[in-house]
């Protein structure tokens, strides 16, 4: 048998979901993890930066074939590691929408760092105002970043959280020395079964409502759910969450798409697509409460910024 | 300078002052009225400011907002869309879904910190010449007094 492939994972601003995301691989992962050696991985395994006794003065990731980063950038210390990271790995890999496009974390972008400070440790009701914590702790960087926007990334496995199908496809891909699966070019519209008729039959609707649809009908008898006056962020979101299964996995529960695949293209904005696409159909955009945030909600790293002050 | 005289209204050429400030305006006119309009108003010699670039598009219910958005980011002052009156529409109902378009459009220029003045809509049919040139001078004047707009490179 061929040696293991190394693996190094790391992760920054990120809730963990997408960790848990490799364990829900299920059977396969057994297969896998018998050719991977894990080098490094601060959710599973006690490796420390500055060596196991803290006797370095630069932090220092084991040499790996792959790397996972999970995570936006939001400090020095991702910074410096995303750095580390792509210096020591051949093949970087961006797991999950926060490192694809700063995912939920990134939505900070459309405040200030001082307004952000401000709220957090002084405005905010429930916070006993202190000072702010100036020591020991790495600096926030100016925004939240993605992972490509500070160093260079091989392959992106977007999602919220990603699929455990996608990252399976990844890393058999690697050691079986392919080529990474590219993403698809498609909107998840285009992978949609529902029926379009392209137009609304109702005004908007909160998303806690239900959508109407016979229980155990297929799903291409069901109506768009943007044309029954939900926020269905499918037409300006890139498909690949179905998988092998083809249909889009919140569609599958009956949920319109939240946009966690993110934008059709690197350029793409989908906040001016689904504004387009809302208004298209008849429904009435003035009603979006926050659209900067609701359109972005996962791809603010490059794209949300404070408003302008006019 | 030739380049700068600004026919204001017709035979009467008047120069500005060298300073004036001339805005780029993209026009999207659609083909069966608009277009034609503009046709109209240049085969009848009406005079009007040299500030649009125009683009024949098929319909105006086919210039989705990124389209318009992009135009107004990438440099130009104006964006001036043009359809056939409600009812005249070739395809039925293209121009009405581009008057819910500028809604939209109109509420996301804010966004991008652009004055909602940048875009404007209007119907122009086959017939009217004079009224498509009458357009183009007052949108031409309302993007001078607005000024360049802030995303000229």
């Amino acid at each position: 048998m061929a040696a293991a492939a190394r693996l190094a994972e790391e992760w920054f601003a990120i809730c963990g979901g997408c960790e848990v995301t490799i364990l829900d691989i299920g059977e396969p992962l057994i297969d896998v993890l018998k050719k991977v050696e894990i080098v490094h991985m601060p959710v599973i395994m006690d490796h420390k930066l500055f060596g196991q006794t803290g006797e370095n003065k630069e932090m220092e990731i084991p040499a790996a074939d792959v790397g996972l980063i999970s995570g936006g950038i939001r400090s020095d210390e991702h910074k410096k590691l995303a750095i580390e990271m792509r210096k020591k790995c051949k093949i970087l890999i961006s797991l999950g929408s926060c490192a694809c496009f700063g995912g939920i974390p990134a939505l900070n972008n459309l405040y200030t760092t001082e307004e952000i400070f401000q709220k957090v440790y002084r405005d905010s009701v429930s916070t006993e105002s202190n000072g702010l914590p100036n020591e020991e702790i790495p600096a926030l960087t100016d925004r939240v970043y993605a992972v490509h926007e500070v160093v260079k990334v091989d392959a992106y496995l977007p999602g919220c959280p990603t699929t455990p199908e996608m990252v399976t496809n990844a890393l058999v891909s690697i050691l079986e020395g392919k080529p990474l699966p590219a993403l698809p070019a498609k909107s998840v519209c285009d992978e949609c079964p529902t029926k379009r008729e392209k137009k609304a039959v109702s005004t908007l609707k909160r998303r806690f409502e239900a959508p109407e649809f016979t229980p155990g009908a297929p799903l291409t008898e069901m109506r768009c759910l943007m044309e029954q006056g939900f926020l269905c962020l499918g037409p300006a979101t890139r498909a690949g969450c179905s998988g092998s299964d083809g249909t889009p996995r919140c569609i599958r529960a009956y949920m319109p798409c939240e946009g966690c695949f993110g934008p059709l293209s690197e350029k793409a904005n989908p906040m001016v697509d689904m504004m387009g696409a809302l208004s298209s159909i008849g429904l009435d955009p003035k009603q979006i409460p926050d659209r900067a945030a609701t359109f972005n909600r996962f791809a603010g790293a490059g794209r949300l910024r404070p408003t302008p002050k006019r | 300078m030739e380049v700068n005289t600004v026919p204001t209204t017709a035979g009467a050429e008047v120069a500005p002052p060298a300073e004036t400030f001339q805005p780029l305006i993209i026009a999207l006119c659609c083909n069966w009225c608009s277009y034609a309009g503009a046709d109209l108003a240049g085969v009848s010699r009406i005079q009007y400011p040299p500030s649009i670039r125009m683009v024949r598009v098929m319909c105006s219910g086919m210039v989705h907002p990124n389209l318009v958005i992009e135009a107004l980011t990438k440099g130009a002052d104006g964006v001036l869309m043009c359809g056939c009156h409600p009812g005249d529409c070739h395809y039925q109902e293209g121009n009405l879904k581009a008057e819910k378009r500028a809604e939209a459009i109109k509420l996301m220029l804010a966004d991008f910190g652009l004055e909602e003045e940048r875009f404007r809509l209007e119907w122009v049919s086959a017939a009217e010449g004079p009224r498509f040139a009458q357009v183009v001078r007052d949108f031409t004047e309302q993007i001078q007094k607005l000024g360049p707009s802030p995303y000229k490179p």
